[in-house]
């Protein structure tokens, strides 16, 4: 890895974004990489707009708090950009030329108007299927946030598949400390799961399948990767 | 100005009467505070900043924690509950508002106790009545401040405003940049508040979110050992414990008389409390390393802060540095006592200085110019407010504009 | 504390101030059966208080001070106030820190007495007047009875603000005329008793200092049930015969009028069930003393 990696992440309350930035943050970390998470939010709220934030470098990171230059962005809601439910309007200001836009949705999202506009700064948009991913393979939409990370890391390699692993273990499989809110949703996904070891082999397994789709999709589109 | 101790020289005094070697009740040997700071191996950990308070207590012989929830306190403050339940803290219980939690905090310290408590904004301002009292009373209390916005309007996010509601407590205010500041911050705050000729509560200041909900990598002592207990009966005033000597005897005590030795004993009271912030700086400048940091501070531009704003101007010396364009970087790790001298001497050859803060009235700034004779050099800002991020790039616009060179438009 | 910690070294005894050296040979620490009998005969705890000539305050408070069980191992909480006029007087440890925080500042410090002294009974009081109990406290007040924190709350009852000069405070009778209060108080005095008991205080008394055999019983019950069991009040009249108009020598008239059937004052207690039984054990324990020791000095007088 030769520069820092900024990724930005839009969500919305209980979809794990907080979550998903940390694990990133523990997967470079195993990887031997700088890292710093951190998330955004205003009073703990299901379906409010949550962010956080990852970033990843070769040197030692400094910058912290919101993300407002982002290398990458991951929507990990269709809200995120219908009902503007992101910190920024438009939800990828701030966006580097040349970023990569990753979008939990089935359907072309934006406007005519969006993709002029990240046409000219050269960005490219990957529509993920993470929620459908997440249902088929983790068994509840819950896992979406595994799904997006695994094409995050499939599309950008800002991260290994090994480093997931140890830091999905690392988060999953030990006693966490997570907010109030995250807390009882981790019990909810525990419950589902009814095993620890289940909710781990699932949400790898999630990871690798979205990660895979991705680098074939970057393949396809002779995607120079950032990294 | 105080000497520069060189580190291999680093000695702090420490209490006779608490036995080194010992263990406590979860087999932690109480380790002489030189040997625990720069002596004993530290393990790698990929933690929050809430993880962060909850491993430094746990390593610290803590007696009394009261907590109370506000954000973005809440997780710290639960966490340590979980290691009173493991038996690593010895009493720890949830107060009814900060107000109370600080009195509770005096009550356990009056009592003796090594007393450890969190809190926030709209907290530390309804706690405030106690803060002079606790420095009054020769408490030396620890309280973390994570800090966060001032109402009104509402704010959970974090600003730096309350820091300046607490400088003239009495208390020590030390502020921490990262999440291993305020590691270290909080351990070595109670050895240095704790001392006999100090003997002051000491609040170890970080920003919330930008450290407490940040994953960061940190280096934390093995559990296996843990500071020295307090000794309360090396206090300058004696512990509230009935097992020394009621002091009060005598037929006409001068507290509470309209006359003038009691103006006298206030005034002279006060005196001693400020006197003893300073005297902190002999047992702080070795522990801390000095009480200012220094990078590249020969340079023409330079960049003066404290916490999180000291990260972004590193971000942004970075940028700067690719432009060609050199500044150096001064740390303020205390803002109590205030590195007067160190200030003025660090910024003596320097032709602009910034201030970049997290508040909207930019009292770091003040502070600095107080202190520094040819002042109009120091450009307070740039400033963001009420959980803004203040984004490296937008120093580097602040400082290229004050330096007349050309700008480039940020493009969002 | 034992109480020959207070003994002084005796290359020192003569360069002590004549109080110190009466302390350690007169008080009563450690005494067995202390109580407001001693008053006269030993060195009491408190000194010469700076309180109005007459005030009903300072002889509840010597009252109090002889009663408590073991003076050597307890320490006062205090508040702002005419009390506070008093603290640095008197011979135990005491701590005056804000005004309305004294439960608060009582829980931290029992418990870190609790955790630093594990072994060892020490004994917290608390003892503030009605502003700060009631009015400016009253949430630490009653938090620190609902986490049934094992300590005794004193409120010294003078129906106003005394030290400020007399102004409506939530325990003045309804309709009295004062400062802030220029037409009268519009409210009823506030049930603090009752609060209490509601709130779970195991042992809850309310009297005037007119009978200090009365003071002596509630306060020892208190404290017992205190270190027992949980939380305990004790409310008293301590009229400011300043501020209600009344001359130096009228305080005790004062408590007397107004602890007759129908007063304000009747003397009320509330007791839990626990408590109850505590008490019963240690009334039963100390007869029985009594009887052995009368018929030890029977059997003595007879051979």
């Amino acid at each position: 890895m030769k520069t820092r990696m900024n990724i930005r992440i839009s969500g919305l309350g209980g979809q794990g974004a907080v979550t998903a930035a940390h694990v990133l943050a523990m997967a470079a970390n195993k990887d031997g990489l700088y890292s710093i998470s951190n998330p955004f939010f205003g009073a703990e709220k299901r379906m409010a707009p949550a962010e956080s934030y990852a970033r990843i470098g070769p040197e030692k990171i400094y910058d912290r708090g919101e993300l407002v230059f982002p290398d990458v962005i991951m929507v990990f809601h269709p809200q995120v950009i219908t009902m503007q439910k992101s910190y920024t309007a438009p939800f990828y200001s701030g966006l580097k030329d040349g970023g990569i836009i990753l979008i939990n949705t089935t359907d072309d999202l934006l406007s005519d108007a969006d993709h002029e506009r990240l046409n000219a700064k050269k960005v490219t948009v990957y529509n993920v299927d993470a929620t459908s991913m997440a249902l088929e393979i983790g068994g509840t939409e819950l896992s979406t946030n595994m799904a997006m990370i695994g094409a995050c890391a499939g599309v950008t390699r800002v991260v290994t598949l090994e480093g997931l692993d140890a830091a999905i273990q690392d988060r999953f499989g030990k006693k966490y400390v997570a907010s109030g809110g995250t807390a009882s949703l981790d019990q909810a996904i525990t419950k589902k799961y009814a095993k620890k070891e289940m909710l781990l082999k699932k949400n790898i397994a999630c990871i690798n399948e979205s990660y895979k789709r991705a680098v074939e999709w970057a393949k396809d589109k002779n995607l120079a990767v950032a990294v | 100005m105080n000497k520069k101790v060189i580190p291999e020289n680093r000695k702090i005094i420490n209490s006779t009467h608490v036995k080194i070697g010992e263990k406590n009740k979860k087999g932690q040997v109480h380790t002489e505070p030189n040997e625990f700071f720069f002596g004993v191996e530290r393990i790698k950990k990929f933690f929050t900043g809430s993880e962060v308070i909850q491993s430094a207590i746990k390593v610290a012989h803590c007696d009394v924690m009261v907590a109370y929830p506000i954000t973005p306190q809440s997780e710290a403050a639960a966490l340590i509950g979980e290691l009173f339940a493991d038996g690593y803290v010895g009493e720890y219980f949830r107060g009814e508002s900060e107000f109370a939690v600080m009195g509770q905090c005096a009550g356990a310290s009056f009592g003796g106790a090594r007393v450890f408590t969190t809190t926030a904004g709209p907290g530390t301002l309804r706690a405030m009545e106690n803060f002079p009292m606790w420095a009054g009373s020769r408490l030396p209390i620890q309280v973390c401040v994570t800090c966060r916005g001032v109402n009104s309007p509402l704010s959970i996010q974090p600003d730096t405003l309350e820091m300046s509601y607490l400088l003239e407590t009495g208390m020590l205010i030390w502020h921490a940049e990262t999440a291993q500041d305020l590691y270290d911050f909080i351990l070595m705050g109670f050895i240095v508040a704790e001392q006999p000729d100090v003997h002051i509560p000491i609040a170890v200041c970080c920003d919330g979110f930008f450290v407490t909900h940040t994953k960061d990598t940190v280096d934390i002592l093995p559990d296996d050992v843990c500071l020295p207990p307090y000794d309360p009966y090396k206090s300058p005033v004696p512990c509230m414990d009935m097992e020394c000597p009621p002091v009060r005897m005598m037929r006409d005590p001068f507290i509470m008389k309209s006359n003038y030795i009691h103006y006298a004993t206030h005034a002279s009271w006060q005196q001693e409390i400020h006197a003893a912030v300073e005297r902190s700086r002999k047992h702080t400048i070795p522990l801390l390393d000095g009480l200012i940091d220094i990078e590249n501070g020969d340079r023409d531009v330079l960049i003066i802060g404290s916490g999180t704003s000291v990260s972004q101007s590193r971000e942004a010396i970075r940028l700067l540095e690719l432009e060609g364009i050199k500044v150096g970087l001064v740390k303020i790790k205390t803002i109590r006592p205030f590195p007067h001298e160190e200030v003025r001497e660090a910024l003596k050859n320097a032709k602009t200085v910034f201030v970049p803060e997290f508040n909207i009235t930019g009292w770091l700034a003040r502070e600095i110019k107080s202190v520094v004779p040819d002042n109009d050099k120091i450009i307070a800002g740039p400033h963001v407010a009420g959980g803004m991020t203040m984004p490296s790039e937008v120093i580097v616009v602040e400082i290229k504009t004050a330096l007349g060179l050309e700008v480039e438009k940020i493009k969002m | 504390m034992g109480a020959e910690k207070i003994k002084i070294c005796e290359d020192l005894y003569d360069i002590m101030p004549p109080e110190y050296q009466d302390i350690v040979e007169n008080a009563t620490y450690g005494k067995e059966g202390r109580g407001w009998k001693d008053i006269g005969e030993s060195k009491e705890l408190i000194e010469q208080h700076s309180l109005c000539a007459g005030c009903p305050e300072s002889i509840a408070f010597r009252y109090i001070l002889a009663s408590l069980p073991a003076p050597e191992d307890t320490v006062f909480v205090g508040s702002t106030g005419c009390t506070s006029l008093v603290f640095p007087m008197v011979a135990v440890h005491n701590i005056h820190s804000l005004f309305g925080n004294q439960n608060a500042i009582a829980t931290g410090l029992k418990r870190a007495l609790m955790v630093r002294h594990p072994d060892k009974m020490k004994d917290v009081v608390v003892l503030a007047g009605d502003g700060a109990t009631v009015d400016i406290g009253l949430d630490m007040t009653m938090q620190s009875w609902f986490r049934q924190e094992k300590f005794t709350t004193i409120c010294f009852d003078n129906e106003l603000y005394a030290n400020t000069g007399g102004q409506e405070s939530g325990l003045m009778q309804k309709g009295f005329v004062s400062k802030m209060a220029p037409v009268g108080k519009l409210f009823d005095k506030v049930r603090l008793p009752e609060i209490a008991r509601e709130a779970g205080c195991h042992y809850v008394v309310m009297m005037t200092s007119s009978k200090p055999n009365r003071v002596e019983k509630a306060i020892r019950n208190a404290i017992y049930v205190a270190r027992e069991i949980g939380p305990t009040y004790v409310q008293i009249y301590t009229p400011c015969i300043l501020e209600i108009g009344k001359q130096s020598m009228e305080g005790l008239d004062e408590m007397k009028d107004s602890e007759g059937i129908g007063g304000r004052f009747t003397y009320k207690e509330y007791v839990s069930d626990e408590a109850a039984a505590l008490i019963k054990k240690m009334e039963d324990a100390e007869k029985a003393a009594k009887k052995a020791a009368r018929e030890k000095a029977k059997a003595a007088a007879k051979a």
